[in-house]
């Protein structure tokens, strides 16, 4: 092959229609435009089956098939030769094509018409480029490989989980320059995702949740697997998705509904990433543009690699954390009390959790912080282990899979975000201290 | 054979796609750079360059079948033509304005869609005498914009 399928990917994003070419039984050529040809590896592409049309009929009776694609970026054109090999109808790779089509049609004018049946997969046996005039392409935005080095970098600094969390944001933004991100946690009991940490909206959504399935992030989830999409389409407006996802469930009283999603509500390129470490879905990391086409494989191909990096860091943090030995942690001296009382309101029924009225947290983490300052006006108490907590009634934890440390990491968060005399913080691995400084009063409800 | 509305369609901002098979040689095409009607609409030319249409061209000598997609980028109209006498002649110089009004209408089609009037220019330019004409008779037709009428008989090509 004189041509590798990955040095010519930007071919295969459809801003230049690709063109196929097959013949019927008797010798008959057949043209059609394709809307979407997806990178599957070196040897293999899929083509959104979309119509039973003449193309189909000719593949299935054995046509030999020729794509024509052309370089947006260059205008070179190459030919490929392709054999059909099976199509696929859900999974992965069909939820990143019918993503990826839905923004290809929206764009197109053609929502409603352009849905996806199947993903048909195709051998690649030949690429010869096609001559002819070309320009030269314009200097990609970033340099991914490099930002991918300098991310690798900063991460390998992070001695815990908070660290770590808050460095992939700054890599995100300042190595990746992605302006609209979100991270989020995977709630393996719940069945859903919670952001953790987001940068360039007006709100964080710190403490937001979305199910796995619903909307790009929930089918990322879902799926392991990147999905991206280059066009504004409202399919996979992810805030009105998650919405009708849970009415339709009837899961909304079980979800973080309290706390509204980050987003811009007029994103036109976004892509989901999932953390995945030991075969397990750790989180999403979740990008957004309100420019067309934002992302391309190779942005994807970088992301892949920090999500992956990411992902084993984050196993490594969390595994260091509950292994740290329980040891009688030393009390600090209180921070002095003063201020107007602080009321503290907790409804078991759901552990949700109020400061003066005002809604904070919910789950596990509003069990955490229940617990904690009971410890605290009971006894004084302010230094806590991860250990003591994982073997605390009162809290009721999931079991070793729930990420116990990216949760009092989203819980001193939420805390720093309302700011009103409670903090939680890191002491040493597997340790945290509470503070308050303000008189509380804790009501049961 | 082809009525008012396809001969204007195919003649405007359009983009052309000519393709060709063969018994025992891979189906192959190429993008044409203009559309001329012939023979008082009988038969219809398309003109491409020689070199990056060597295939569809050899394809087309062995079994004059060809068939050919034009489709205006900014509505998706999307018709193809198929013929079964297709035979290649030699560029008429005197065509030469068929291809610059071809590319000036093609350009405005292609930005509204956010592709640089650089890049498309480049794809389609090309040296004189490379060029090489298809001409052949419209058998049949058919409706490709997509949507509910796609594969449909163009009645007008019947």
């Amino acid at each position: 092959m004189s041509v590798r399928l990955d040095t010519i990917r930007e071919c295969l994003e459809g801003i230049i229609p690709g063109h196929i070419v097959t013949c019927d039984a008797a010798g008959m050529p057949n043209v059609a435009f394709l809307s979407q040809v997806e990178y599957v590896d070196n040897e293999h592409v899929a083509l959104s089956y979309q119509f039973f049309n003449t193309t189909r009929r000719n593949v299935l009776a054995g046509s030999p098939v020729r794509l024509l694609l052309t370089s947006h970026l260059t205008a070179r054109q190459y030919r490929l030769a392709l054999r059909y090999l099976r199509t696929e109808t859900a999974g992965p790779l069909f939820e990143r094509m019918k993503a990826k089509l839905s923004g290809i049609a929206a764009h197109s004018g053609m929502t409603g018409i352009f849905r996806l049946l199947g993903a048909d997969i195709y051998r690649v046996e030949g690429i010869v480029p096609v001559p002819g005039g070309s320009i030269s392409p314009p200097p990609p935005a970033v340099n991914g490989l490099n930002a991918l080095r300098r991310s690798t970098e900063r991460l390998s600094t992070c001695i815990n989980l908070e660290c770590l969390l808050e460095k992939a944001v700054d890599c995100l933004e300042e190595e990746f320059g992605i302006q609209h991100l979100m991270l989020l946690m995977h709630d393996e009991a719940r069945g859903c995702l919670y952001t953790l940490a987001s940068r360039g909206y007006a709100h964080s959504g710190i403490g937001s949740e979305i199910p796995v399935g619903s909307g790009l992030i929930g089918i990322c989830a879902r799926e392991r697997s990147p999905i991206r999409i280059g066009f504004m389409t409202n399919e996979y407006a992810y805030g009105r998705t998650v919405r009708d996802g849970l009415a339709a469930d009837g899961q909304l009283d079980a979800l973080e509904t309290a706390i509204p999603l980050p987003g811009l509500p007029n994103a036109a390129s976004q892509m989901a990433i999932p953390i995945v470490a030991a075969n397990r879905l750790l989180g999403v990391i979740y990008l957004e543009s309100l420019a067309d086409l934002h992302f391309g494989y190779d942005e994807e191909d970088a992301l892949v690699v920090f999500a992956a990096q990411l992902g084993l860091a984050m196993q490594h943090h969390q595994l260091a954390d509950e292994a740290t030995e329980e040891s009688p942690p030393a009390e600090h001296a209180p921070a002095p009390i003063q201020g107007p009382p602080l009321t503290v309101r907790h409804f078991a029924a759901n552990d949700s959790v109020f400061l003066d009225d005002d809604y904070l947290i919910k789950g596990v983490a509003g069990a955490i912080l229940w617990a904690l300052l009971n410890d605290y006006t009971r006894r004084g108490r302010t230094s806590f282990t991860n250990k003591g907590l994982r073997v605390d009634s009162r809290i009721r934890l999931p079991g070793t899979s729930d990420n116990l440390e990216a949760r009092l990491v989203l819980l001193q968060r939420r805390l720093a975000e309302r700011d009103l005399g409670i903090a939680i913080d890191k002491t040493s691995r597997g340790r945290f201290s509470l503070t308050v400084t303000r008189p509380l009063t804790l009501l049961e409800s | 054979m082809l009525d008012h509305d396809i001969v204007t369609f195919i003649q405007s901002g359009v983009s052309i796609t000519l393709a060709g098979c063969a018994p025992g040689h891979m189906p192959s095409m190429s993008r044409g750079f203009a559309c001329k009607p012939l023979e008082n609409g009988e038969r219809i030319g398309i003109v491409l360059p020689r070199t990056q249409a060597a295939e569809a061209l050899e394809n087309i000598r062995l079994t004059g079948r060809v068939a050919v997609a034009f489709s205006q980028p900014t509505t998706n109209r999307t018709l193809q033509l198929k013929g079964t006498d297709a035979c290649i002649v030699a560029f008429d110089p005197r065509d030469e304005p068929l291809i610059r009004k071809h590319v000036d209408d093609f350009v405005p089609e292609a930005v509204a869609l956010g592709t640089p009037e650089e890049m498309v220019r480049a794809l389609l330019s090309y040296r004189a005498e490379d060029l090489v004409m298809v001409s052949f008779t419209p058998s049949t037709g058919f409706d490709q914009t997509p949507g509910p009428k796609a594969g449909h008989p163009l009645t007008a090509a019947q």
